[in-house]
């Protein structure tokens, strides 16, 4: 799969939409070669848009869904794989969508992909993003009464977080 | 919690009618990696629902690598999982050279490809036995550790440990595998070439075993990729993923590799505890001849790029940027996000995704429609160390309640292998 046809499909169907696309060329081998990775960045408005395009076309895989605190804002990066099969044909596709800290909210993508749910529940509890019309929003790796969000790196998150590890550390009588 | 349930509509609808019992599994044995609770709903022996917690020992590592330097860190990742526990930072290392830019030699990415393999083989040989040991034929746990052992004497002859072996660093590897110790490989692959036809014969030309696994624990091809799974349980199902085939790495890279399903052992792949029995099997006998490969190809030169770990420190300090890093480890793909920014030793971000993770959503269409005595397999049928059967409770919802101990739950499992084979 080459870089070019998965940013054309997308382009095509975005348009002004997808704001950013790089493209990463790592070195794979002793005689130099070459393997690309895909960037892209698009408006929180048309990510199903852009995951429906990508599933119309190919055969996309979710491998996890991460997340990255700016601040201000949360940039979500939606991890694909495209074009696995063939030897060496898959392309890593990230499709990175930010999210206002006063809004953090995100149509699920589980009617698309009902994989990513484990993605979508992990990033709802760790970042505190509400996904609308996800099936089950419960916490899935923290207990059912944690309330704090411990990937968030704005003051009250991190000093919640810090609080509770320090209070872990001397219970457990360890090195942090 | 019985309506909170994950309904995911995966073929076998649930019928209400009978009197239905909920059961929970686990959630915690010290030997797993990530301890699980399960809680399944029955009808009679039927499962008709499952509900799947995670995360009873979730511990952070992901936080504590942020505050960590890049070294530190990549130490913690070799001890995110014991099993497979040069997986992680194989891909770690990967994703921070992709991120820093940083060159590996040939030489090192041969080693790095060598240990991976040897890894391989212990995990799936581990696998094999402990699901021999869940079907209640412990005979062929003995057998298959035992031939097990003798990769765990190549792994401790090779790197000085027989788990955690800290080979890989930025940029190359920590020690190299020297002539003398090439020979001691050579003859794990001469005994490997003979002794897995054995194993090949004792699962997979055994009558008990097929009748235990044969449509046990189905996930169709379409199940396999709607819900994202990896590794040998969605090859078992007929999909050619895998990560050394699809995306060049290491010494893969100038391979001619191929995602082992169970077509190449001539059988259509129906996703079942029998295939998965056949393609991590069939991936030994591919792992013994990768090594061979490797061992044979080897290139000379250089083992580190930057040699010295102060410099090394410095270079990360100074580097900024985004980078991926993925392996194919034994139970599926491990998968690593990371973000540098310069001026601090910390990643910025990192973000783990171990195989366990993407194949949690698989178990669903597994458990479902299959009998309680079945459970130990199929549990185990993804995860290698999925023995965390501690307690079972059965509770009557009109009050009357009954414990099943993790001993119980086995018998259930030999009463149904000698019950089926008459």
């Amino acid at each position: 799969m080459k870089p070019d046809q998965v940013l054309e499909t997308l382009q095509t169907s975005l348009q002004d939409r997808l704001l950013d696309s790089h493209v990463v060329e790592r070195v794979v081998a002793a005689d130099g070669r070459t393997h690309p990775d895909l960037w892209v960045n698009v408006e929180r408005s048309v990510l199903r848009d852009a995951i429906a395009v990508l599933l119309a076309s190919f055969t996309p895989h979710l491998t996890v869904i991460s997340g990255d605190d700016l601040a201000e804002e949360l940039l979500l990066n939606y991890h694909f794989t495209v074009g696995w099969g063939a030897q060496f044909g898959e392309l890593n596709v990230t499709v990175q969508t930010s999210v206002p800290k006063s809004d953090l909210t995100m149509p699920t993508i589980t009617d698309l992909i009902p994989g990513a749910l484990t993605s979508e529940r992990e990033k709802h509890e760790f970042f505190g993003v509400t996904f609308d019309g996800i099936p089950d929003d419960r916490n899935l790796f923290l207990p059912p009464d944690m309330t704090i969000h411990p990937w968030r790196r704005d003051e009250d998150s991190q000093r919640e977080t810090d609080t509770m590890v320090e209070r872990l550390v001397k219970w457990e009588n360890r090195d942090a | 919690m019985h309506n909170e349930r994950i309904n995911l509509d995966l073929g076998e609808s649930k019928t209400c009618g009978l009197t239905s019992y909920s059961i929970p599994v686990g959630p915690t044995h010290p030997a797993l990696k990530e301890p699980i609770r399960f809680s399944f709903d029955v009808e009679g022996e039927r499962i008709v629902g499952v509900d799947i917690q995670p995360g009873f020992a979730h511990r952070g590592i992901e936080y504590m690598g942020m505050r960590r330097n890049l070294i530190q860190t990549l130490y913690l990742s070799e001890r995110i999982c014991g099993i497979c526990s040069i997986s992680h930072p194989l891909t770690l290392v990967q994703a921070v050279e992709a991120a820093a830019g940083i060159e590996v030699p040939p030489r090192a990415q041969a080693i790095r490809t060598i240990i991976g393999e040897v890894e391989r083989i212990h995990s799936h040989l581990l696998w094999a036995g402990v699901g021999a040991h869940e079907l209640g034929f412990d005979t062929l746990l003995y057998l298959t550790w035992n031939v097990r052992e003798k990769v765990m004497d190549l792994l401790e002859q090779l790197t000085g440990n027989r788990v955690d072996y800290a080979i890989p660093i930025y940029g190359g590897v920590r020690r190299d595998i020297p002539e003398e110790k090439a020979h001691l490989a050579y003859e794990a692959i001469d005994y490997y070439n003979g002794a897995l036809q054995q194993l090949i014969d004792a699962f997979l030309h055994d009558k008990s075993v097929e009748m235990r696994t044969r449509n046990v624990g189905v996930m169709t091809y379409d199940q396999a990729i709607a819900l994202c799974a990896v590794g040998p349980t969605t090859r078992a199902s007929g999909v050619k993923k895998d990560v050394r085939q699809d995306w060049p790495y290491f010494s893969y890279a100038d391979m001619d590799l191929h995602a082992i399903t169970p077509e190449d052992f001539g059988t259509e792949p129906i996703g079942d505890v029998y295939d998965n029995i056949i393609v991590r099997l069939l991936e030994v006998a591919q792992s013994v001849k990768i090594i061979e490969h490797c061992l044979e190809t080897m290139p000379g030169g250089e083992l580190l790029s930057i040699p010295k770990v102060p410099a090394l420190l410095a270079a990360l300090k100074k580097a900024e940027g985004e980078g991926i890093g993925r392996h194919e480890a034994p139970r599926g793909e491990v998968f690593h996000y990371i973000r540098l920014e310069a001026g601090v030793e910390e990643p910025a971000v990192w973000k783990v995704k171990a195989p366990t993770y993407s194949n949690l959503m698989p178990w669903v269409p597994k458990f479902l429609g299959d009998e309680i005595a079945d459970i130990p397999i199929i549990a185990a049928s993804i995860d290698p160390c999925m023995c965390c059967m501690d307690r079972v409770h059965l509770v009557d919802p009109h009050g009357g309640k009954d414990t099943l101990q993790k001993a119980q739950l086995i018998k259930l499992s030999r009463e149904k292998t000698r019950r089926v084979c008459g």
